[in-house]
């Protein structure tokens, strides 16, 4: 399959990259180029940039969103929200079908969920709040769920919330109960290249994606049994009490 | 009543400020220059402390978001979206008591499609295009302040030929009766 990755130079794009590369054609996309190579062809891609985005999405069979910024107002909602649109018009004009976007735990669970409740799952009604970062990039979700109401593209989210190496992890650090390797986040996406349409229930699916954890604040549940996802970090033992305890 | 008017060059912004203004103090606002019989601020709604400035001394906000026609849906959306974001945000901090977004009832035409008796509580239908797509980004974003008890937002849904007399008559009720902190009108 033609891959088109958005946002493919920063943090968990090379890592998506090198897990899709051997089974997939990329086109890598991004601001600036690599500091290290990344397999497949580099194009230097605004996401914020309609004609740049459309004319990236070429001959492509699927379009990952690995774009995010996060703190500048202006830009924030050039990437992370604009850049959505221009996601899903080049999916239109190119008869894309297959759409992953990304984000924070929060484009859905936002303070008035995060705060209060339990068991938080990914079929929920989204409750951003104002953060900018997480505002920003709800908006961008809503934007693809439209367009999939109205066109034949199929869109999955996989929000995402700590990235960790387990081997940094250590026993009493504060981690968020929402983690994930960087290697094992990579590998859900190979999951969302190759799930036929049929099997997903909707045009527009979203899925929390972390290893498991005992804290029952968030539910990865759904990406285990509609991608299949299986969490490879047990990193359950950092809240075991110890005999010091 | 101080009450801020976005987008005022527009024709709906300029028919609602000849009948606000009977009334109430009207602060005006555009992107670009243009006569006023009212106060008047240039503003794009920038993330800056000029749109502190901007909405300082007002009790209330009519927001029209509207754009010059022909605008690229990617303008509209960054307007709907960013400057509706960075407006509230000011508005929320200078102590506005509440938002008036003029939203729009094509958001609700495909339940006329289907015949539908429909009213406020039924989920927004947006379309892939502006007005409706902007709209609704419009009001995810209004919400979103209102949900965290931020400032209060009504919105105003109108139809194409609404009169008016009925928009000033909804916006008034909108500012000075008893509402909730997120509350949406239909005005047909």
């Amino acid at each position: 399959m033609n891959v088109l990755i958005l946002g493919g130079v920063g943090m968990l794009g090379p890592y998506v990259a090198r897990h899709l590369a051997p089974h997939h054609n990329l086109r890598i996309t991004d601001l600036t180029p690599p500091a290290d190579p990344l397999p497949g062809e580099f194009v230097q891609v605004d996401v914020a940039n309609r004609t740049q985005v459309l004319a990236a999405a070429e001959g492509m069979d699927a379009i990952i969103n690995l774009s995010v910024l996060r703190h500048d107002r202006k830009l924030a909602f050039d990437v992370n929200t604009l850049g959505s649109y221009h996601v899903m018009e080049a999916a239109v004009a190119h008869g894309i079908r297959r759409v992953i976007n990304t984000g924070p735990h929060f484009t859905l669970a936002g303070r008035s969920y995060e705060a209060f409740d339990y068991d938080l799952g990914p079929d929920i009604p989204p409750q951003p709040g104002t953060n900018l970062y997480a505002l920003s990039k709800s908006l961008g979700q809503e934007i693809c769920r439209v367009y999939t109401e109205h066109h034949d593209i199929f869109v999955q989210m996989y929000l995402f919330y700590n990235f960790r190496d387990p081997a940094e992890i250590e026993p009493g650090s504060r981690h968020a109960p929402f983690s994930i390797s960087w290697e094992n986040a990579a590998e859900v996406f190979s999951l969302g290249l190759a799930i036929p349409f049929e099997k997903l229930p909707s045009r527009c699916e979203v899925f929390n994606v972390f290893t498991d954890m005992p804290h029952g604040k968030f539910s990865n549940a759904k990406a285990k049994r509609v991608l299949g996802f299986q969490p490879k970090d047990d990193i359950s033992e950092l809240w075991k009490k110890t005999d010091t305890d | 009543m101080h009450i801020l008017l976005t987008s005022a060059a527009s024709p709906l912004a300029q028919m609602l400020a000849e009948q606000l203004a009977t009334d109430h103090i009207l602060r005006l606002t555009e992107r670009q220059m243009m006569k006023a019989e009212h106060e008047f601020v240039l503003s794009d709604l920038g993330h800056d402390a000029s749109t502190n400035l901007l909405v300082r001394g007002m009790d209330a906000i009519v927001h029209v978001d509207e754009m010059p026609a022909g605008a690229d849906a990617g303008a509209q959306i960054d307007q709907a979206t960013r400057c509706t974001y960075n407006l509230l945000l000011a508005a929320a901090a200078e102590g506005v008591k509440r938002v008036v977004y003029l939203s729009t009832l094509e958001l609700m035409a495909a339940y006329d499609g289907d015949g539908y008796l429909h009213d406020t509580r039924w989920r927004p239908q947006p379309t892939t295009a502006p007005p409706t797509l902007t709209k609704y980004l419009g009001e995810s974003t209004c919400k979103e302040f209102a949900r965290e008890g931020k400032i209060a937002v009504s919105i105003l849904r109108l139809a194409g030929d609404a009169k008016t007399e009925s928009i000033v008559a909804a916006i008034i009720d909108a500012l000075t009766g008893e509402h909730p902190v997120w509350h949406i009108v239909h005005i047909e």
